[in-house]
């Protein structure tokens, strides 16, 4: 009996995961055959990095620190978060088209539709954040902490990306129009500019110093850019992970109710 | 038609694109949201860049009050954007037909979008100077300076609501218009409207040092942080009126396009 439940499981699990590599495909083919709305996403983080170590790399400058090493995980961040979008705009796109309720009818674990869609999202990320990482090297970037800088602020810009297409997903599934896809970007925005995104903690002042003292995304910048700036170690490392676990939680707790109520 | 029946007419259509946008706080919210929060953003952030002895000389004497022009620039251009996203939409819903089919001045179908730009752009000024002074800036080349930056944020809002009004009829769609603005906004960014330019160094300070954009700003600054003095006035005055008579004579031509073939 207990043979057959285990079976029962595993063809549960390997058709999730068929699920979840047809999500994963269905995104990317909106990509190939809808550019115009992918590449704003891949272009703006480059031209903001540009922008940025330009405009204001003098006041990073001062403090001996390295315009596009600052910078660059700041970026890949944001490029990767706004990629992700686009799991909202398809989610959309289903409901109205009514191939979501046929998604529905399938049949899967619920859960599978959110996995899905976090994969998608990865796949979207990757693409900007590889972009960005890319330009800033021929702008002249450098890693001191080694190739593991690479690495982290490829997970760090993964992860925000995935918590921020939880948060698209679960204001979606509830708003069930555009204005979920503009919430979420507003978040995002205000999310990474109330941190230590412009200058360290140490050079800000007032209002902007508390906040940035308080949000999270202080500790996952500190996360990724440490190995731009100097050695990768525990002490800069260890609050980053919190931060990033504990919003992907929550953030996921948010797109799976989100999905129950659209269920009910 | 003469030219009181057209400034008649271009009121009346004045007056309906302000009441228009004053019932989409939505579409108007994040031209004074965004540059109010950059403005606050930037004088947290880059405040400590004022006690460089260049800077506290020659440029400003906190970084609120150099951010101000740029905020000021950042919601004229935004609302600008708005405003021909308005006249594009006018065009796909069909109601410029309506206004075509009507005994109406042709031209003052767009002075009237123009219009109401620049009353936006004077209302943003007068909300932004409020909020800013309120929050510690001062305006160094006293009441004469206010004037002149709401009169440069007036026609700056002209000048680019002329382009974006150019754009939407030649191509009647909101999405174009709304598509173009990240060109607007590499223009803002490649410019001194949110670092000075004295700082930028390689190609960007070169661009920054050829982007019209910096200079128009460098004039609104003059206003805010220096005596009064003319070359404010050429920069901040000048160069957006230069702007926008180019701008609404590609608008008016492109008008004149759009009658022909219809």
């Amino acid at each position: 009996m207990s043979a057959i439940v285990e079976s029962h499981r595993h063809d549960a699990n390997a058709r999730s995961l068929d699920v979840v590599g047809a999500l994963v495909r269905r995104t990317m083919l909106r990509v190939r055959r809808m550019p115009s709305a992918f590449i704003p996403s891949l272009i703006m983080p480059v031209f903001q990095l540009i922008a940025f170590s330009g405009a204001f790399g003098a006041a990073v400058r001062m403090l001996n620190i390295d315009p596009m090493n600052w910078y660059m995980p700041l970026n890949a961040i944001q490029g990767a978060s706004f990629g992700a979008l686009g799991v909202s705009f398809g989610l959309l796109n289903d409901m109205e088209t009514g191939f979501f309720d046929r998604v529905l009818m399938a049949p899967m674990r619920r859960s599978v539709i959110v996995f899905g869609a976090y994969a998608a999202a990865i796949a979207r990320s990757i693409v900007p954040v590889t972009f960005v990482i890319l330009v800033s090297f021929l702008g002249g970037l450098h890693t001191p902490g080694g190739p593991l800088a690479i690495l982290m602020v490829v997970i760090a810009s993964v992860m925000v990306a995935l918590s921020a297409s939880g948060l698209a997903l679960g204001l979606t599934f509830r708003m069930r129009n555009l204005g979920a896809a503009t919430l979420t970007q507003f978040a995002i925005f205000f999310g990474i500019f109330l941190s230590t995104s412009q200058v360290p903690l140490a050079s800000m002042s007032g209002w902007l110093r508390a906040c940035a003292r308080v949000n999270p995304m202080t500790n996952i910048l500190r996360f990724a850019r440490q190995g731009f700036l100097g050695d990768i170690t525990w002490d800069q490392t260890w609050g980053g992970l919190v931060a990033m676990t504990l919003m992907l939680v929550v953030s996921t707790i948010f797109a799976l109710t989100g999905l129950r109520r659209y269920d009910r | 038609m003469s030219v009181a029946t057209t400034a008649l007419h271009s009121a009346q259509l004045t007056k309906r694109s302000v009441r228009g946008r004053l019932r989409q706080p939505a579409a108007l919210a994040p031209a004074f949201i965004f540059p109010l929060f950059f403005a606050a953003l930037g004088s947290a952030s880059f405040n400590r860049l004022a006690q460089d002895p260049y800077f506290s000389a020659n440029i400003a004497t906190s970084f609120l009050n150099y951010a101000v022009a740029g905020a000021v620039v950042q919601g004229v251009l935004f609302g600008a954007t708005s405003a021909a996203s308005d006249l594009a939409t006018d065009i796909e819903q069909g109601f410029f037909e309506r206004l075509l089919a009507s005994p109406i001045s042709r031209v003052s179908i767009v002075l009237g979008r123009l219009a109401a730009s620049m009353v936006v752009g004077v209302t943003q000024v007068v909300v932004f100077m409020t909020l800013f002074i309120i929050f510690g800036a001062r305006v160094k080349s006293g009441p004469l300076g206010v004037v002149g930056l709401i009169v440069s944020g007036a026609l700056l809002g002209l000048a680019m609501a002329g382009l974006m009004a150019a754009i939407a009829i030649k191509s009647g769609s909101p999405e174009v218009v709304q598509g173009s603005f990240p060109l607007v906004f590499v223009l803002l960014f490649l410019s001194s409207a949110f670092f000075p330019r004295h700082y930028m160094t390689g190609w960007y300070r070169t661009v920054a040092d050829w982007n019209p954009m910096s200079h128009i700003v460098e004039g609104m600054q003059g206003f805010m942080n220096h005596d009064l003095a003319a070359d404010q006035f050429v920069k901040a005055w000048l160069i957006p009126l230069a702007v926008a008579v180019i701008g609404i004579a590609f608008a008016l031509r492109s008008l004149n396009k759009r009658l022909a073939a219809t």
